[in-house]
């Protein structure tokens, strides 16, 4: 196209004829702020954020939707355009949760608590799962002003959490567009649309259809446009900000899709496509379902030799040993090998030639999405009939009936299966991203895989398995198959794998493979069942009758749900100060909560839990009529204030409601009760009607300053220590550690004046006997659930709390649930 | 009342499209033509509108939910509107609509499980001397209450 020249910033720069004018500043260098445009999609012109001047043309146009002209003169800083942009920043902003932006205490508080929390809901910054991939978040913070003046305005929708691998939350959105322009031009046909208008509009499927119903294929595309957390993959998006990305061939089918592993720690997180073009589309279970394998926490991850009827764990020479031995009897053609034909090629060439060169046997290579059933007749017939009496089967292959006609079996393979728990010899298999070759695929071409990223415990790759068999069979030169090329090169012209009757990039029903080396893989993959893969049913568990009743639930604010739980025997013998341990299910972990009210009469108890992990997810998940299994209590020992004549209680997050007993029953004894709240915005504020009925005065603190003053509790502490007349003889403080040790720090001018502080460290029992809550107050060990949680704050060694507080954050992080709704969950039908 | 999407209707939406050419600057005289014969955009009409133009049936949502005159639940045997232009705002409109969502037990937009009543916001009717105005079954009905639209609606069901 034609070459036309203009000047931007007063530099001289020549692009093509047909080039926007946001083009033709990119190619200077000049950076202006944008968030709608995106470098694979034509200009759209919906943030309004590259707005510029150009002579002799009114108004500020839009850079990205302006095509650029000769000799056009355009300005890309100015005081109005400076100005323009932050009043449309603020715009945006004050409907994307924002505090954690304007908060005083972001740098401290991002230092203290690195990753962001794992909330239900993406309230700030330090609550969502984008936080270190947010384009939003990083045109805030590179603004100059960084002035969002407007309030929030959030919006309470609900997280739709319903659909496969993918969640989204529109109280994120701010209607960029990328998403459905992204499914536009690699679909053709977008499986998403903005609907509605105004303050309605929302990025959804026609009829508000699930993405399932919608013609969506779960590529992934949408996902890894996003500037904001609002469209997440629910498996990657508490790991953080992959540190790796490896450009690797997908083996879950004949297609043999080019992808980049993204890796945090050298495991794969996610997978994503390597461009945004039609052609680098991914499946379901290329995008999505692939990490999840590999990180499947039943992975085989040491050789098992069956001693005695047992299976036991053995050293890898052991089991080589036992292999070897045993399998040399069967040299006279009753051997098979079944082998999976997606697979590497060196891992193929070896199975070939370990069965027919080494052991005279068959080989015999299954099929994409191949079970046991399809195993061909005549090999049926021959187990059967006694012509093969030994197999070595990488994959759950052969049903029980045939496995019982057999003399040996051995198992090759990455998951457990009732086959291979019937095998003589298992051997545990490295598989996809753990293994390094060459893949050929359906139509031919030979495609790289790897490198190779670490297996779990002792797996390995399965031509080393077969490498160090062959060997000990007696093939010595096997040895000079040290790497992966030393194999490939002695591979000819192998076949091609057959393809798949269709595309599983084309749709996400009926064409994706029902089975990973002859498992279900919607048994390893559960939210592949909503696109009706087949898996084993579950046993039945039946309705647990037993545990405590709900009687009410409701989220308060978001992230925030109040309970009202029947605990006659707890609602009868609690005190200020005590806590309760709860365990949703007869499996759930045990976790503490603060008591907020009770009711003796009623026989009830009241608690608020903020979801923001695992276990709360699994607690905010049940509803009124459901039973929780386990809730003991009261725990803890409880803490008197009524010494005190005037008393200062401090709630933030989580204890707001919990500082509630403590006002309750010191207004009602008479004494002075200031109640100081603290939120980060003023929509996740609740129990102030409550509160306010007992005390003197209640303050509210916001670190975005929408309601009471802006800053912490520690403020109006402070203020209350300098009055006069408001000055406290007793203080606590409830909320995170941050909030408490801030709360410590800025009263220590005060410290005769006694700070409470409910301390939080991982606690297992509650009862003082397993020690994992052991805290270091004033010098000496105390035990947070039986001598605590509370304890004085100006002696609390808090460096030492928070340690031991993160100690865990990697196993949460893959503890998160995979199926929105915890619909596995025993209360649920 | 209007037939649940049968065979027919979809035929009948079909031949509405190929009055249009299938280019896109005909998808949305082509919505108001099928909502003039259909009476509202079901899901099957949606989905043979978009075959029709090339378009996913998500496009075709996202181009009607854009405008107001788009419904997508069949009419009700009664059509009620209710004003929310500024007059009828100012004098309480709001409250109005609530009265009456709360009384057929259904949102704007939707009709009622008997198929009684439809239910509508309008914009400004221009009888704003008339505030707060409704339209029942195309008669005006001046300065409603909510205890007033109650006894409308009460009286147009026997």
């Amino acid at each position: 196209m034609k070459e036309i020249t203009l000047t931007i910033d007063g530099q001289p720069v020549s692009v093509d004829g047909g080039d926007s004018v946001l083009d033709a500043a990119k190619a200077l260098g000049i950076e202006v702020p944008s968030i709608c445009s995106h470098p694979d999609l034509p200009a759209y012109g919906a943030c309004r954020m590259c707005v510029v001047e150009i002579e002799g043309v009114r108004g500020f146009p839009t850079a990205c939707t302006t095509p650029a002209a000769a000799g056009m003169v355009v300005r890309t800083e100015s005081e109005t355009l400076r100005r323009l942009r932050e009043n449309t920043l603020e715009l945006m902003m004050s409907g994307h949760p924002n505090a954690c932006l304007v908060c005083d205490y972001r740098a401290v508080c991002e230092k203290h608590k690195p990753a962001p929390s794992k909330a239900g809901t993406s309230t700030r910054c330090g609550l969502c799962g984008n936080r270190s991939e947010c384009d939003l978040r990083e045109l805030v913070l590179a603004s100059p002003g960084r002035n969002l003046g407007l309030p929030t305005i959030y919006s309470h929708k609900k997280v739709e959490r319903d659909d496969p691998f993918i969640e989204r939350d529109h109280n994120l959105c701010i209607l960029c567009g990328l998403c459905w322009r992204i499914c536009d031009k690699i679909h053709g046909q977008p499986a998403i649309s903005i609907v509605r208008r105004g303050k309605e509009a929302r990025i959804a499927a026609s009829f508000d259809r699930s993405w399932v119903d919608s013609g969506c294929t779960f590529c992934g595309a949408c996902v890894d446009i996003c500037p904001t957390g609002t469209i997440s993959d629910r498996f990657a998006k508490w790991h953080g900000h992959p540190d790796n990305k490896i450009l690797s061939t997908c083996m879950l089918c004949p297609e043999g899709c080019a992808f980049h592993e993204m890796t945090e720690d050298n495991r794969v997180v996610a997978t994503r496509m390597t461009g945004f073009q039609p052609e680098n589309r991914l499946c379901a279970l290329g995008r999505f379902a692939y990490p999840q394998l590999l990180q499947d926490r039943h992975r085989l991850d040491r050789p098992l030799l069956r001693e005695s009827g047992e299976l036991v764990p053995v050293s890898q020479d052991e089991a080589m040993e036992g292999l070897a031995a045993t399998l040399g009897d069967f040299r006279d053609g009753s051997f098979l090998l079944i082998g999976n034909d997606i697979e590497l090629r060196e891992t193929k060439q070896l199975y070939r030639r370990l069965a027919r060169d080494v052991l005279d046997g068959r080989c015999l290579f299954m099929a994409a999405g191949a079970g046991s059933a399809d195993l061909p007749e005549e090999v049926a017939d021959a187990i059967e009939n006694g012509t093969i009496r030994a197999v070595l089967s990488a994959g759950d292959y052969l049903s029980a009936d045939l496995r019982e006609h057999l003399d040996f079996l051995a198992v090759i393979d990455a998951f457990p299966s009732a086959l291979s728990a019937s095998a003589d010899v298992v051997l545990p298999a490295s598989i996809l991203a753990e293994t390094t070759g060459t893949f050929r695929d359906a139509a031919g071409d030979v495609k790289g895989v790897g490198p190779a990223l670490p297996a779990p415990e002792q797996a390995r790759p399965e031509w080393h398995w077969v490498r160090d068999l062959a060997q000990r069979l007696g093939a010595d030169d096997w040895k000079r198959y040290r790497y992966a090329p030393d194999v490939t090169r002695t591979i000819g012209d192998d076949p091609a794998p057959a393809p798949l009757r269709t595309r599983p990039r084309d749709s996400v029903k009926e064409s994706l493979p029902e089975r990973f080396r002859g498992h279900f893989i919607a048994d390893r993959v559960p939210a592949l069942r909503a696109f009706g893969l087949p898996s084993t049913p579950a046993e039945e568990t039946g309705a647990d009758k037993r545990g405590f009743l709900i009687r009410k639930k409701e989220e308060i604010a978001p992230n925030f749900h109040s309970f009202v739980v029947e605990a006659r025997e707890i609602a009868r013998y609690a005190r200020p100060g005590q806590f309760i341990m709860l365990m949703a299910g007869e499996t759930s972990e045990r976790v503490p909560f603060t008591l907020t009210d009770w009711d003796p009469e009623e026989g009830t108890i009241l608690f608020i839990i903020e979801e923001t992990g695992r276990s709360s997810r699994e607690l905010c998940a049940l509803r009124a009529g459901d039973r929780i299994a386990h809730v003991s209590g009261p725990l803890g020992a409880p803490l008197d204030l009524s010494g005190a004549d005037t008393v200062a209680l401090a709630g933030g997050c989580y204890g707001i409601g919990a500082i509630y007993p403590f006002a309750k029953a010191l207004h009602r004894a008479g004494k002075r009760v200031f109640v100081i709240l603290e939120a980060s915005s003023h929509f996740l504020m609740y129990f102030e009607d409550e509160l306010r009925e007992f005390c003197e005065e209640i303050y509210f603190t916001t670190r975005d300053g929408s309601m009471g003053r802006k800053g912490a509790v520690h403020d109006v502490l402070v203020e209350l220590l300098q009055s006069g007349d408001k000055r406290p003889d007793a203080m606590a403080a409830i909320g995170c550690t941050l909030m408490m040790q801030m709360a410590v720090e800025a009263t220590r001018p005060w410290s005769d004046v006694p700070l409470h502080v409910a301390l939080n460290p991982i606690m297992i029992d509650g009862t003082g006997m397993c020690g994992a809550c052991r805290v270091s107050v004033g010098g000496e060990t105390s035990f947070a659930c039986v001598d605590g949680p509370f304890f004085n704050g100006h002696e609390v060694d808090w460096a030492e709390l928070n340690s031991r507080r993160g100690a865990f954050v990697q196993v949460e992080v893959e503890a998160m649930p995979q199926n929105g709704t915890l619909a596995a969950h025993p209360c649920r039908d | 009342m209007i037939d649940a999407p049968t065979a027919h209707s979809v035929e009948r939406v079909h031949d509405v499209c190929r009055r249009f050419g299938p280019d896109r600057e005909n998808l949305i005289p082509a919505l108001q033509e099928v909502q003039e014969t259909e009476g509202f955009l079901s899901p099957d009409a949606v989905d043979v509108i978009a075959d029709y133009f090339g378009l996913s049936a998500n496009n075709v949502y996202g181009v009607a939910t854009f405008y107001a005159q788009f419904r997508y639940h069949p009419p009700g045997r009664h059509c009620l509107k209710i004003c929310q232009g500024t007059a009828c705002h100012v004098q309480g409109s709001g409250v109005l609509l609530d009265a009456a969502e709360r009384t057929l037990g259904i949102r704007s937009g939707e009709t009622t499980e008997d198929g009684e009543f439809g239910l509508e916001e309008l914009a400004c009717l221009g009888s704003c001397a008339l505030a707060p105005a409704v339209v029942l079954d195309g008669v005006v009905h001046a300065r409603q209450t909510p205890k007033k639209l109650n006894a409308l609606l009460e009286k147009a069901r026997s």
